[in-house]
């Protein structure tokens, strides 16, 4: 078995991608429901749906910055280019819209949502952004692992 | 409210910033400069954009004339107008 830095550091970035929108979908079912109980929940899901995008954000920018240029020149002489050239060049920067969400998304959610009817509708526009940007980017990360994986199989010299 | 509004600027200006980074080399130049990755100077960017305008829009008074109603519309226009400016920039680009 041989798992390197890049290895962990890209999985957990997708985890925790992943673990932003679970909450932000926990955020957004909690609200629905939203009531005196269940405010401090709501308050506590949406602070993890911003931390856990935070930790994606990190993780993320470290491996894209220390560890994607090899993989990019890859995918560019493979015979899916449109790995980078669409989708990592879309991700890279519409992941600073999800983030932006997120972090809006705690703040948001100090107004009382139980009595505010405009708040409720502001929190659950946001965390159901969080969740379909968030979805999307996912998506775009498996289009990227995949153009890798395509041009490694059937790259130049490859025979296919 | 403040920070909502800044939310929907701060996303716009992020699309806006890629496709000035893509038309105009030195300014990808210099932002690569300034912290050794593009991307990172983007990122931190937006950051103080969107904590900076957050925060002076919470103490502006003006904030308070406009009607609350409007902001998830702002948002929900700011956040679908990025994204297809985003996509459809580098279908094209």
């Amino acid at each position: 078995m041989n798992i390197t830095a890049s290895d962990v550091i890209l999985l957990a970035h997708a985890s925790c991608g992943v673990l932003g929108c679970v909450a932000a979908t926990w955020v957004f079912v909690e609200v629905l429901n939203a009531s005196p109980r269940n405010a401090a929940r709501i308050r506590r899901a949406a602070l993890f749906a911003a931390l856990s995008m935070a930790a994606a954000w990190v993780l993320g920018g470290y491996w894209y910055v220390h560890y994607y240029s090899p993989e990019k020149a890859m995918i560019l002489k493979g015979p899916w280019p449109f790995a980078h050239n669409l989708f990592m060049e879309t991700k890279e920067h519409l992941f600073f819209a999800t983030a932006i969400l997120a972090f809006l998304l705690p703040i948001a959610c100090r107004e009382e949502l139980y009595a505010n009817a405009v708040a409720r509708k502001l929190v659950l526009s946001v965390s159901a952004m969080v969740v379909i940007t968030g979805l999307a980017l996912e998506g775009a990360g498996a289009v990227i692992d995949h153009g890798v994986k395509v041009a490694l199989l059937r790259g130049p010299g490859k025979g296919n | 409210m403040g920070f909502s509004l800044a939310a929907a600027l701060t996303i716009l200006l992020n699309t806006a910033l890629a496709w000035a980074k893509d038309s105009y080399a030195p300014l990808n130049s210099f932002m690569k400069a300034l912290t050794g990755h593009h991307w990172t100077t983007h990122g931190l960017v937006d950051l103080v954009v969107f904590f900076g305008l957050g925060l002076v829009f919470m103490k502006s008074p003006w904030i308070e004339k406009i009607n609350p109603a409007r902001v998830v519309p702002i948002l929900i226009g700011s956040v679908v107008a990025a994204s297809l400016g985003l996509g459809l920039w580098y279908v094209f680009f």
